[in-house]
């Protein structure tokens, strides 16, 4: 888990929760794809997702966001887009 | 019928007006007509086409050029590579129609072109035989094949001016519709594309996401406007911190919007906020001002009647009475109560699907010796998924994920997926709700416990 930063670990956590997932949040490596073969999320997540996002760091994710794509591809590119765009 | 019997592509035709907004760019009745003309031409000679463009212009552009070619669009039920490859046996003289790489196995694929650069030529409105099958949609049927429900012109063209009558549309107002929905399926096929066109409206080509996709695709279009979503999407933009451009009314269907969620998205938003009730066997049937009102009533030329214990409707445009999938209670013949959805049919975000249909495609699995979806009761707010039990000796829940991958829609994915020794078959083979929901709950506390 050494290479998991902080905010990974929280934002890994915060997917758990709002997806209701039944893994530990450990489980999620930080470069594993979120969507269809990794952790198999889908379009309904990814807006239950952005739901929390911007409650949460107060980011509102764009899909027309030229980083919008890379930025749900794992959760180490979400933790980049998060510390970039995070109001709160 | 006689063949002359025919019901024209628009309903009222004003050639500048705008048809379309692309990203900012409009795109006016007269290109449209042209355009329809010119890929009209260039298809080939088959009956049958899919197609999968998801520009919600060039998907019309496709659908228009086909009718016009007599050739009928058909809707599969899912993006999923097996269910295309499916109809694409069953209807094994089709090609492909699609605004980018996607394609289907084994059909010749056609790119509708972008034709901004293409030159605009003065046409007539095409008239389409009112008895042309137009579309054919595809719901899950309990035998585990789609089934298909062929939808004439005529029968679109009636559901669309029916509607447009319910909900006061004037095609003076020229209202522009931006839209979450795909416009694939019926729903979106009936609210955003032959609503707008046979009431001289607009809409956006795109299909926002996110909370701040769907202000900005709002944003980029002219008032008055009219959002055509989910119940899924209300929430979503009544949580986010976002403030939508005025709006003149929103349309949900797909599932029933909880009077809570109404009365907040009408107060947030300032509008008012409708809900569509329909589903494929018979299109958009009834309509409701949620805040005010639990009672369905239906469009007009619709009759509502009640033989045993099953309701059905009839309606012109229908050849045979439909009876209803849910659970409803009949107020007289032009209203209705909405009790529950059907057992079998289950709604996760707006996909319906068949629970038997599931479990087929998850027994026909190699290494699957028994295996059964299930839905949890509702949690509360968030959309509640469905899970599986499955008894594969040898097999892991990824290898049994990967294949149903391939041929269910993403959304009904069991999550998570359990492994058993066996499922708590009664003595007469059956599997209760009740100790279905027992397992479950024993696994889920041995998860937590276990890892």
């Amino acid at each position: 888990m050494a290479d998991v930063s902080p905010l990974e670990a929280e934002v890994a956590k915060l997917i758990v929760q709002t997806l209701n997932m039944k893994i530990d949040p450990a489980q999620i490596q930080p470069e594993q794809p979120l969507f269809g073969e990794g952790l198999g999320l889908d379009s309904i997540d990814a807006l239950e997702l952005s739901l929390a996002i911007s409650q949460f760091y107060g980011y509102g994710i764009r899909s027309d966001d030229p980083e919008a794509v890379a930025t749900f591809a794992s959760l180490r590119s979400l933790c980049k887009s998060i510390e970039k765009n995070r109001t709160k | 019928m006689s063949f002359m019997n025919t019901a024209a592509l628009l309903g009222p035709y004003h050639p500048d007006r705008v048809l379309a907004w692309g990203n900012g760019h409009p795109i006016t009745y007269r290109r449209f007509l042209s355009e329809v003309a010119t890929l009209a031409d260039q298809l080939p000679e088959k009956p049958t086409v899919i197609n999968l463009a998801d520009d919600r212009y060039r998907f019309l552009v496709g659908l228009a050029a086909a009718m016009v070619r007599g050739q009928t669009t058909l809707l599969p039920p899912s993006r999923a590579p097996r269910a295309l490859a499916a109809i694409a046996k069953e209807y094994n003289n089709s090609y492909c129609l699609a605004d980018s790489q996607d394609t289907v196995e084994e059909l010749h694929t056609y790119q509708i072109p972008k034709g901004e650069w293409s030159s605009v030529h003065n046409m007539s409105v095409p008239q389409i035989p009112v008895d042309h099958t137009a579309v054919v949609a595809f719901t899950s049927g309990s035998t585990g094949i789609p089934r298909p429900n062929p939808k004439t012109w005529g029968s679109l063209v009636a559901v669309a001016r029916s509607t447009g009558v319910r909900l006061g549309l004037k095609t003076s107002d020229h209202m522009t519709v931006v839209a979450t929905v795909p416009h694939q399926h019926m729903y979106g096929l009936e609210a955003t594309i032959m609503l707008p066109i046979q009431h001289g409206m607009a809409f956006h080509v795109g299909r926002p996401l996110f909370p701040e996709d769907v202000r900005l695709a709002l944003a980029n279009v002219p008032s008055p406007r009219l959002l055509v979503t989910t119940p899924l999407h209300v929430r979503a933009c009544a949580t986010a911190p976002t403030r939508l451009p005025p709006m003149e009314f929103i349309l949900s269907a797909t599932a029933p919007l909880p009077v809570s969620l109404a009365k907040q998205a009408e107060t947030l938003f300032q509008t008012s906020v409708y809900e569509v009730y329909g589903f494929t066997e018979a299109g958009s049937l009834a309509t409701r001002r949620t805040v005010a009102d639990e009672t369905w009533h239906v469009l007009d030329g619709i009759t509502l009647y009640q033989k045993s214990d099953r309701c059905y409707l009839q309606a012109p445009y229908l050849r045979e009475s439909v009876s209803f999938p849910d659970a409803v209670s009949l107020q007289g013949p032009h209203r209705f109560v909405l009790h529950g959805r059907g057992g079998d049919i289950v709604n996760i975000g707006g996909h319906r699907v068949s629970l038997e249909d599931l479990n087929q495609k998850l027994n026909e699995i190699e290494g699957v010796q028994d295996g059964v979806f299930l839905l949890p009761d509702e949690n509360g707010t968030s959309v509640t998924r469905l899970m599986a039990i499955v008894v594969a000796p040898g097999k892991s829940a990824e290898q049994i994920l990967s294949t149903l991958r391939d041929v269910i829609d993403p959304v009904f994915l069991p999550r998570p997926l359990h492994l058993v020794a066996n499922l708590p078959r009664n003595e007469t083979g059956k599997l209760t709700r009740e100790a279905l929901l027992r397992l479950a709950h024993k696994l889920h506390e041995q998860d937590r416990h276990g890892s």
